[in-house]
């Protein structure tokens, strides 16, 4: 198995790096740490220079030689420097050839208080990956070397469906032996009268329904446990769950997304800026790829 | 797999996408030229270069163009054979130090850097005047026009514009292969059509000051003094500055290995012809006195499309302001990239502290080198600005001679180089000795010349500083500056200077190695 690490030498880059090999310790995954320089071919106004070319490949080699020696011996890793016309169009094309099954990026540096903050590159990811992509948050490098992770979550929308996120989920969680968590996350945006208290209420026994027909299909070997939470926006709601910094959020990629391929919701781009741990986005119909997580 | 195997793979993809849409092969030559064209930036050049270049010899500017190419194509010639001998970033401060050693490899480098800079600003302040004039055109408010020659707004536009540049340089910003094509495209067609229109108006009797062509004016014995030559000369060493880059183009991202000549070749004959005709054009309306729209005005010299597209075109005048201002967005975009690489390799190489050695980790581009090239050029131009009494044609004289300088130190650093060869084939003989001797012998010259004759206050534009002509004071200070920053780093750096790290040697020598940027 196959992780690719979009790596540049910055905090974003150190972000991802970490998350990876915290994720590759838990089931023994490989590294491909991948810098994407920018094609000779692109167009530019500026003639090219082999000279300076070369330098840039040294310069490259060094950082991912640098990452390496950071990364713990029990992790294996791989340095690659690909040339393409864009970050996002380098990262997918190493994930197609190598057969990888995860990207690991980190978000752009800016967020509050360690949330995301999504950088047009990570953004475009997003929107076109055909594997699970994970995003790092900032300041993910300061837990390196921390145990694996703590616990799944996955955030269930109020709709029924997102089978291969549960699966993704299921399995995550199994082969880590760490407990699940499904959670809703409503957004009710209602002045505070009595019409707001049904509303409440009928979202709540919504989720609730939906939650509850999910964990009825979960298998018996795993800690579940659910929870469902109403905020104002979805923002809010991100903020008032309990978080643990060693634990993974997945979500699911848009209803809009072409099957195999990830398009970022509205609402998972809400949860992404609140949301201090770090995320995966996976596609649909992606099957069992993030499976074995 | 391997890390190189990847690497091939994924670039042979990468490769194979980007050429989506284009056919293969014109790629190549057509975007050979319009790099080519776009680093010249004609509209921008001679705007900038014909004014002082009249000044200089009158009417034989076409002469004076004409010959002007023959030092740049023997000069470039060597330039050639060093960047396929030694590809590196440090390009001029590289070879020279190789051939030379350290010293006059650093003061290559130096000139090179300078020089760079100098037209940055002088790219800047030219782009001002047109932005206001732009305004003016659109707001049909003549008074605009007018703001460019307040030193304050001028300087404060200038900074902008610079910062903009800096930030597209810092960023790797790129535009499409599409916007440069039909940037360039326009700024021929409203150059070719500016010219037709001042004939026109010549032939309908309404032009300024019509002086009737004459086959003199292309004959380059006829100018009155040799120090006129020299001076008209050198400037027109800067109209071709740029042109090199076309000549010396790596082979092998562009498929042919044939591409590289004849896109030098077609690139040079669109921009001797569009200068040649332009200069003819614009001659024949409007004379060379010293009246109004004359040529020979001192007052509009600095920057003459700027007063003459008016009466010209009238209404239309508007598309020379915004091929001019295209033009040197592009050429500040270009230029930007040259002393930020020779920086970077002076850095790696020991010559400088190693900070501009970094490359951004996200951009991949000399960051720190980039930043620093950006404030010299604005202090520059700023100060400048306040001290020159025509700081456009007094910056691009300096050029000259800065252009005569380290161009002139590359040439010689390429026959010493290649020294042990010069007698090997017919071919080693022209391009590695007879050419590249012949040009630095010419730049030479014209580089001494212009520092005696320009120590004159009278000369080029009259600026001076106590009797002592501003162009020889900046000249002088731009070179000693240079000598004694190197002085200090030879202290601070003493093993690049000892030729430990780029040590001095002959063509195919144990260490020619050193100097291909990386090993």
């Amino acid at each position: 198995m196959r992780y690719i690490v979009g790596y540049t030498d910055t905090p974003a880059g150190h972000d991802a790096l970490a998350l990876a090999v915290r994720l590759a310790r838990t089931n023994g995954a490989q590294l491909d740490l991948v810098l994407v320089l920018a094609s000779e071919q692109r167009p530019t106004i500026v003639p090219a220079d082999p000279g300076y070319e070369k330098y840039l490949l040294d310069t490259a080699e060094g950082w991912l030689a640098d990452a390496r020696a950071r990364v713990p011996a029990d992790v294996a890793t791989q340095p690659h420097v690909v040339y393409a016309e864009s970050l996002t169009d380098g990262l997918n094309q190493a994930a197609d050839d190598l057969g990888a099954e995860l990207i690991v990026i980190g978000a752009a540096r800016g967020g509050i208080l360690g949330r995301f903050a999504i950088g047009s590159a990570a953004n475009a990811l997003l929107h076109s990956a055909s594997v699970p992509v994970a995003l790092a948050p900032d300041g993910c490098r300061a837990l390196e070397g921390s145990p694996a992770l703590s616990r799944i979550t996955c955030a269930v929308g109020t709709r029924a469906g997102a089978d291969e996120l549960l699966t993704a989920g299921i399995r995550a969680a199994r082969s880590g032996g760490i407990p699940l968590r499904l959670i809703s996350l409503v957004a009710l945006d209602l002045p505070p009268d009595e019409r707001l208290a049904q509303a409440l209420r009928r979202a709540e026994t919504h989720a609730r329904a939906v939650l509850e027909q999910a964990v009825a299909h979960l298998p018996d070997d795993l800690t579940v446990t659910t929870e469902v939470v109403i905020g104002d926006v979805i923002e809010h709601a991100v903020a008032t769950v309990d978080w643990d910094p060693a634990e993974i959020v997945l979500i699911g990629s848009s209803r809009l997304a072409q099957p195999k391929h990830l398009f970022l919701g509205s609402t998972a781009a809400k949860m992404l800026r609140e949301l201090p741990v770090p995320l995966v986005v996976v596609p649909r119909d992606s099957g069992p790829t993030i499976g074995d997580l | 797999m391997t890390a190189s195997e990847t690497s091939e793979n994924s670039t042979a993809e990468s490769g194979a996408l980007s050429k989506k849409g284009l056919g293969a092969g014109t790629v190549g030559l057509v975007g050979a030229i319009v790099i080519g064209i776009s680093c010249i930036a004609p509209a921008y050049t001679l705007t900038g270069a014909l004014g002082p270049t009249v000044a200089e010899v009158g009417t034989h500017v076409p002469a004076i163009f004409l010959v002007g190419f023959i030092p740049m194509l023997l000069v470039a010639f060597g330039y050639r054979e060093l960047n396929s001998r030694m590809p590196d970033s440090g390009t001029s401060f590289t070879w020279a130090t190789r051939a030379f050693g350290p010293w006059i490899g650093w003061m290559a480098g130096w000139g090179l850097i300078a020089a760079t800079i100098v037209v940055l600003s002088n790219l800047a302040g030219i782009a001002v005047d047109f932005f206001y004039l732009m305004l003016s055109q659109i707001f049909q408010n003549p008074s605009i026009a007018d703001l460019t020659s307040n030193p304050f707004i001028n300087v404060i536009t200038c900074l902008a514009f610079m910062l903009g540049a800096t930030l597209i340089s810092y960023r790797d910003m790129q535009t499409t292969q599409k916007l440069q094509y039909v940037l360039v495209g326009f700024q021929l067609l409203v150059m070719v059509f500016f010219g037709i229109v001042a004939l026109v108006h010549v032939g309908a009797g309404d032009a300024f000051d019509a002086l009737p062509i004459s086959l003199d004016w292309f004959n380059p014995f006829a100018v009155g003094s040799f120090s006129a030559f020299a001076a008209g000369l050198s400037l027109s060493i800067f109209i071709f500055w740029g042109w090199d880059v076309t000549l010396t183009m790596s082979e092998e991202t562009k498929g042919s290995s044939s591409t590289p000549g004849k896109a030098a070749t077609a690139t040079v004959v669109i921009i001797v012809v569009l200068y040649l005709f332009l200069s003819v054009a614009l001659i024949n309306y409007a004379g060379v006195g010293e009246g109004e729209y004359g040529l020979g005005n001192a007052d509009i010299q600095g920057n003459v499309f700027f007063s003459l597209a008016g009466p010209i075109l009238g209404p239309l005048a508007i598309l020379v302001s915004i091929a001019v201002l295209s033009s040197s967005a592009a050429s500040l975009q270009s230029t930007f990239v040259s002393p930020a690489r020779t920086l970077l390799a002076m850095g790696h190489y020991g010559a400088l502290p190693p900070k501009f050695s970094k490359v951004h980790p996200k951009f991949f581009t000399p960051g720190y080198a980039t930043v620093v090239s950006s404030i010299v050029a604005s202090v520059f131009y700023t100060v400048m600005r306040f001290i020159s009494e025509d700081v456009l044609w007094d910056t691009i004289t300096t050029l000259g001679m800065l252009i005569c300088f380290y161009y002139g130190l590359t040439a010689f650093a390429c026959v010493w180089y290649f020294r042990k060869q010069w007698f090997t084939s017919i071919r080693t003989f022209f391009f590695q000795f007879f050419a590249p001797l012949v040009g630095g012998l010419i730049l030479g010259i014209l580089f001494f010349t212009t520092i005696i004759e320009s120590a004159n206050p009278d000369y080029g534009s009259g600026s001076n500083i106590g009797g002592v002509g501003l162009v020889f004071i900046l000249g002088m200070v731009i070179i000693l500056t240079g000598v004694v920053v190197m002085l200090i780093q030879s202290r601070l750096r003493p093993d690049f200077f000892k030729g430990r790290i780029l040590a001095p040697g002959t063509a195919g020598d144990s260490r020619e190695a050193m100097a291909a940027l990386p090993e």
